[in-house]
């Protein structure tokens, strides 16, 4: 056992934070809150605090990346060295270029890219405090962004997280659930058609505990969801 | 045309295809319309199109009316080549590289001997779209308000300075004859 290992995840059917095992964390998300970007989103996942912003379509440097039919989407996820408890060195690493790859891959499949050939349209996601599932606090604030930039996009994408805890399904795993659960399996999915534009595992399910974890990932997204349109219908009005 | 209090999201169901043609900020799925943008929706029951109206800042794409700023970068016997640098009254950077040209024709409302005599290497000018189908964009700059609004002296590089409807160098004092805006140093965009 490990310095800092609680000695159960689960006690008495709860979870460490008191949250039940289909329970999310409170989110909040708040659309345009930048002025020089073209879009942007701030978002709050517990004790995720991650800013999104969005620019272009706008020409792209260096020239021979542009495609001639289409636009190319750009994700830069990077962490704040001030986001995690122990300084992270500053600067992209092999974890933040894999999760900038995923997130460009989750969105793209949206963004309707071929109106806008020749361009690029670059998606920036900053973490200011990270406390487990960044990855998919990134993919619902970019897309908030995205939509608040105007730019035209088949749907929103929601992203939400199952993982296996103390022998448990759980939905949304925070900071200790992922550092000594079983399994955290990141998903982020089209709501109106329920394409899945994310799926990644870390740790080992069952097949039975895979398809329940995964259903119970997607039950989140539809909830983020709700939440990222609100962010929207706040922003610019209606009911 | 009927227009909707309601704010449509992306992704979010507006009408059938059958009933309607996707218009802006729409798109056809399915045998369904769908919202591809945040705004609000617009019916046009003449011709039963569907679009939607962003709310939201939308990519500065150039349209055929628009009012553009751009400098002049090069000087041909028939055209001027313009490189559009913004679209007047939209805050948002282009999207993408566009040129765009100016036939001596669409220069101004009399004729126009020589070109070189109404624009200058590097001159900034206002102009309208008046084609996108044309790759560069053609453009005019007959109206009163169009034409140069900042010119440099083909001699000393110094900014011209106004006097009655001639241009004069700063530096050299050299008389150069420009299509001038109304507009001219006055530096409105």
């Amino acid at each position: 056992m490990k310095v800092g290992e609680p000695e159960r995840l689960i006690i008495d059917g709860k979870r460490l934070d008191g949250r039940a095992f289909d329970e999310l964390r409170p989110i909040k998300i708040e659309a345009g809150v930048l002025k020089r970007a073209d879009g942007s989103a701030y978002l709050e996942w517990g004790g995720n605090k991650v800013m999104a912003a969005c620019y272009g379509p706008r020409e792209v440097h260096p020239r021979h990346l542009a495609r001639p039919d289409s636009a190319i989407l750009r994700c830069i996820y990077n962490m704040a060295a001030f986001s995690v408890s122990d300084r992270k060195r500053p600067g992209p690493d092999r974890r933040s270029v894999e999760i900038s790859k995923v997130t460009r891959e989750a969105l793209e499949h949206v963004v309707f890219t071929h109106l806008f050939p020749r361009t690029a349209i670059d998606v920036f996601i900053e973490i200011l405090q990270a406390n487990a599932g960044t990855r998919c606090s990134g993919i619902t604030a970019a897309s908030v962004a995205l939509a608040d930039a105007g730019i035209p996009m088949a749907d929103l994408v929601p992203a939400c997280a199952a993982g296996k805890v103390g022998g448990e399904i759980v939905l949304d795993l925070n900071d200790v659930e992922d550092n000594y659960g079983e399994a955290d399996l990141p998903v982020a999915i089209t709501p109106k058609k329920g394409e899945v534009t994310l799926l990644q595992m870390d740790g080992n399910f069952t097949r039975e505990e895979f398809e329940k974890a995964f259903k119970l990932a997607i039950k989140g997204c539809k909830k983020v969801h709700k939440i990222q349109k609100e962010a929207l219908r706040k922003k610019y009005g209606g009911t | 045309m009927v227009e909707s209090e309601e704010l449509v999201l992306p992704g979010m169901e507006v009408g059938y295809a059958e009933e309607f043609i996707p218009g802006e900020g729409t798109y056809e799925e399915d045998g369904k319309i769908y919202a591809s943008i945040t705004g609000t929706l617009k019916i046009d029951l003449k011709e039963r199109k569907m679009s939607v109206e962003p709310k939201t800042s939308s990519p500065a794409v150039p349209k055929k009316g628009d009012i553009i700023v751009g400098t002049i970068v090069d000087i041909k016997p028939q055209f001027a080549i313009v490189d559009i640098l913004k679209i007047k009254g939209v805050d948002r950077e282009l999207s993408g590289s566009v040129s765009g040209s100016i036939h001596i024709s669409k220069t101004k409302d009399s004729y126009v001997p020589d070109l070189s005599k109404e624009f200058g290497h590097g001159d900034i000018i206002l102009a309208r779209i008046i084609d996108t189908d044309r790759t560069p964009l053609a453009l005019s700059t007959v109206e009163k308000e169009l034409g140069v609004i900042k010119g440099y002296c083909s001699q000393c590089n110094m900014p011209l300075l106004k006097i009655n409807n001639k241009l004069k160098c700063s530096n050299c004092n050299q008389i150069v004859y420009r299509k001038i805006s109304s507009e001219y140093g006055k530096g409105t965009l």
